[in-house]
């Protein structure tokens, strides 16, 4: 049992890391390839080429530090959604030991967060994350809106960071702390694997959204009139 | 969370005035009404259309792409919808609207979508799906206050629009806009109300004879004046409807001094095409870019009216020769510069009344024109008050995108879409709300009336009208001086005698 668990992490550990990581960086850029293509592409074909930079500028920043309006709207819901953001962000990145795998792996670290921090900031998104998914299960609003994968995310997201951190904490953990650490390691990586293909692609497309949402009304000079020939209706009245 | 409006006052304002039998025939359970939609097989010509429009706008496939790869779907935009606050119906939500489109992109111009929806038989477009967002539609006024809360960053109007243009060339669109448009673009008088030109051209001369007798001083609405700096392009409606705002258009050019003209040939900057079609929205613009050239005018000078400012400025550059275009400049901005620079003397404190300010949402919601009217009310008003919220993210009227010039949605839009702006109208106090866009006005006339609301709606030029320092215009007629003192009064007697 313990050498199928060891070989399992091995193998999670090394080649299927390796594989899924590299899935969601290509992917992930593959996005942002061909959102940088279609940004310029829509600018060069722009009858007009002017664009609002200071509201673009302004309403990105907005969107990334939303310090400045977290209390004006849904103030519970606002705050909430943002420490659930930190929280992946942060822990994921600088936690210790994710920060002792890179250096093993690839030589590279970088300053990891003490141990209390990262254990506060772990508890807390799950925390969000749970408190995220009964708003949205209990609202009638949300739940008219809410598509499978709207559900599916945060329940994945809480599974990863609870089997991570009952892997660090062994005498917490209910079951042979590898199993645990096999689960999250396993659990990470269909995140990493989805990532490109789900609404989490939002993780590296969203300072884009003012720009693209601006550049949207930036039509062609002749759109008009190539939509009106294509259509056959240019001798059609009104 | 308490709805605005109670299940009473929502049943009344969804009120169908299209007679049911002509519901049945067109198939479309809409409350607007519409010419000759295309009945059959409307699934495939939406696509057809969508195809074909993906195809020559890029703009719309960069945008319907990213929004498809990271909408939220959170429902934070709910809170800004003035709509989905007073009927509480989630499917008022502005991404509940969005997905109508975005869901129809994804299952047929997405390789995913058209794999998943072959494998799965799910996602199909419906005719009962189209129905429903031919309604949802022009349930939105297209404000765009959702873009400013959505952490997507999605502009739900853009959808919006996308939708609408699609359903029109499918000639489902409301009857009152594809009218008005036909009769501005292929009829006799050239504009969107259908006003003979010698009626307008008798109205602007009572109207020079009234200013006068006002005013002491003569001033002038120069007509076919070849090489003026301006040639201005007001929404149709204010040569009939809204002459104080008119009169004060020529009062800030006769103390000016600058050179102004009306065009004969184009005389009407709304712009329906902003609401409903692009290759509308570029004939249209194209016309006023082809009267400014023909009287060789340097600036294409629009009236009060937010969303023909909003389509020149936006669709001049776009549609009529890109850095070459001629420049779109607001009327509001002219008057602030040319008071800034000196050329223009206001009376401070002129207007002794409470006076509030809405933001079109056309010209504010980009923060194109924000803080010039502000500036120029502190100055002529003694009790100036904020509505709140203000500025970029101000409540719509209630009949924006085109919503306004269909009748028969009146209940709608001075219910559902209206009641938010009339408390905050209410909450003022004030006796005067400037609307300065010929829409807004409309909208606002009609709300306070059915809201009850004690108010005067009136344009920004009115109160200038009767706050400019005209004591230099009658040294140089040569003219006795009058009281210079502000009078609002003027604003009600000349607005009522224009109308008479």
């Amino acid at each position: 049992m313990n050498e199928t668990v060891e070989s399992m992490l091995e193998f999670a550990r090394g080649p299927l890391f390796r594989f899924t990581f590299a899935l969601m960086v290509l992917g992930l850029a593959r996005l942002v390839l061909l959102t940088v293509y279609g940004v310029v592409r829509t600018y060069i074909l722009a009858g007009d080429k002017r664009l609002f930079w200071p509201v673009i500028r302004q309403r990105t920043l907005w969107t990334l530090f939303p310090f400045s309006r977290l209390h004006r709207t849904r103030a519970s819901y606002s705050i909430l959604s943002f420490a659930f953001h930190v929280g992946l962000i942060i822990v994921p990145i600088f936690l210790f030991a994710h920060v002792h795998l890179w250096q093993r792996g690839i030589g590279i670290s970088w300053p990891a967060l003490p141990p209390l921090a990262a254990d506060v900031l772990t508890i807390l998104t799950i925390f969000a994350a749970l408190a995220l998914f009964s708003l949205r299960a209990a609202s009638s609003l949300s739940r008219t809106l809410s598509r499978a994968q709207d559900y599916a995310w945060p329940l994945l997201l809480i599974l990863v960071f609870v089997s991570g951190f009952l892997a660090s904490h062994p005498p917490w953990c209910p079951v042979d702390y590898r199993v645990m650490l096999l689960v999250h390691i396993l659990s990470a990586e269909l995140i990493f694997v989805l990532m490109p293909f789900s609404k989490i692609a939002h993780c590296v497309l969203i300072p884009f959204s003012q720009l693209v949402s601006d550049l949207g009304w930036h039509f062609p000079a002749t759109a008009g009139k190539d939509v009106c020939r294509a259509l056959g209706k240019e001798s059609t009245p009104v | 969370m308490k709805a605005l409006l109670d299940p009473g006052e929502l049943a009344k304002a969804l009120v169908h005035s299209r007679p049911e039998e002509v519901r049945k025939e067109q198939r479309l359970n809409v409350r607007y009404h519409i010419e000759h939609p295309a009945i059959i097989d409307r699934p495939r010509k939406f696509l057809s259309v969508f195809a074909t429009i993906l195809r020559h706008v890029p703009s719309y496939g960069l945008a319907l792409e990213h929004y498809v790869r990271c909408q939220a779907k959170c429902g934070r935009c709910s809170v800004e919808c003035m709509i989905y606050q007073a009927t509480n119906d989630p499917k008022d939500v502005p991404c509940y609207r969005s997905s109508m489109l975005l869901d129809i992109y994804k299952r047929y111009f997405t390789m995913g979508g058209r794999f998943w929806g072959s494998v799965t038989g799910r996602g199909d477009l419906t005719d009962e799906k189209l129905q429903e967002m031919a309604q949802s539609v022009w349930n939105c006024t297209a404000c765009r206050k959702c873009l400013l809360e959505c952490p997507s960053g999605i502009d739900h109007g853009l959808l919006t629009h996308l939708a609408r243009y699609i359903l029109s060339e499918m000639d489902i669109a409301p009857r009152a806009l594809v009218v008005s448009t036909r009769e501005q673009l292929e009829g006799k008088t050239g504009n969107t109300s259908a006003f003979p030109w010698p009626a307008i051209k008798d109205g602007l001369e009572f109207l020079e004879e009234e200013m006068e007798e006002e005013k002491g001083v003569k001033m002038h609405f120069p007509l076919d004046v070849e090489g003026a700096d301006y040639v201005f392009f007001p929404a149709v409606s204010d040569f009939m409807m809204e002459a104080e705002t008119l009169m004060g258009n020529a009062a800030v050019f006769a103390a000016t001094g600058d050179s102004w003209t009306i065009g004969t040939k184009c005389h009407d900057g709304i712009n329906y095409g902003l609401f409903y079609s692009d290759r509308i929205w570029d004939r249209v613009v194209s016309k006023v870019d082809a009267e400014t050239r023909r009287l060789k005018g340097k600036v294409i000078l629009i009236g009060e009216c937010g969303h023909a400012s909003r389509s020149a400025k936006v669709g001049i550059p776009m549609f009529c020769g890109g850095k070459a275009a001629l420049p779109v400049v607001n009327c509001m901005e002219y008057a602030y510069d040319a008071w800034k620079a000196g050329k223009l003397k206001l009376i401070r404190g002129a207007i002794k009344e409470r006076v509030t300010y809405h933001d079109p949402c056309n010209i504010a919601r980009t923060k194109w024109i924000i803080e010039q009217p502000r500036e120029l009310l502190r100055y002529i008003c003694e009790d100036f008050v904020e509505m709140t919220p203000n500025r970029e993210e101000n409540i719509c009227c209630g009949g924006g995108g085109g919503t306004v010039s269909i009748d028969e949605v009146r209940p709608y839009r001075t219910g559902p879409a209206g009641k938010a702006k009339a408390e905050q109208i209410r909450a003022t106090g004030a006796k005067y709300c400037v609307g300065p866009c010929a829409n807004c006005k409309k909208q606002l006339k009609e709300l306070v009336e059915d809201q009850e609301v004690d108010c005067e709606i009136v344009g920004l030029h009115d109160l200038l009208y009767n706050a400019i320092d005209y004591s230099e215009l009658e040294r140089k007629q040569g003219v006795e001086p009058r009281q210079t003192e502000g009078n609002t009064d003027c604003v009600t007697t000349s607005t009522e005698a224009a109308s008479s």
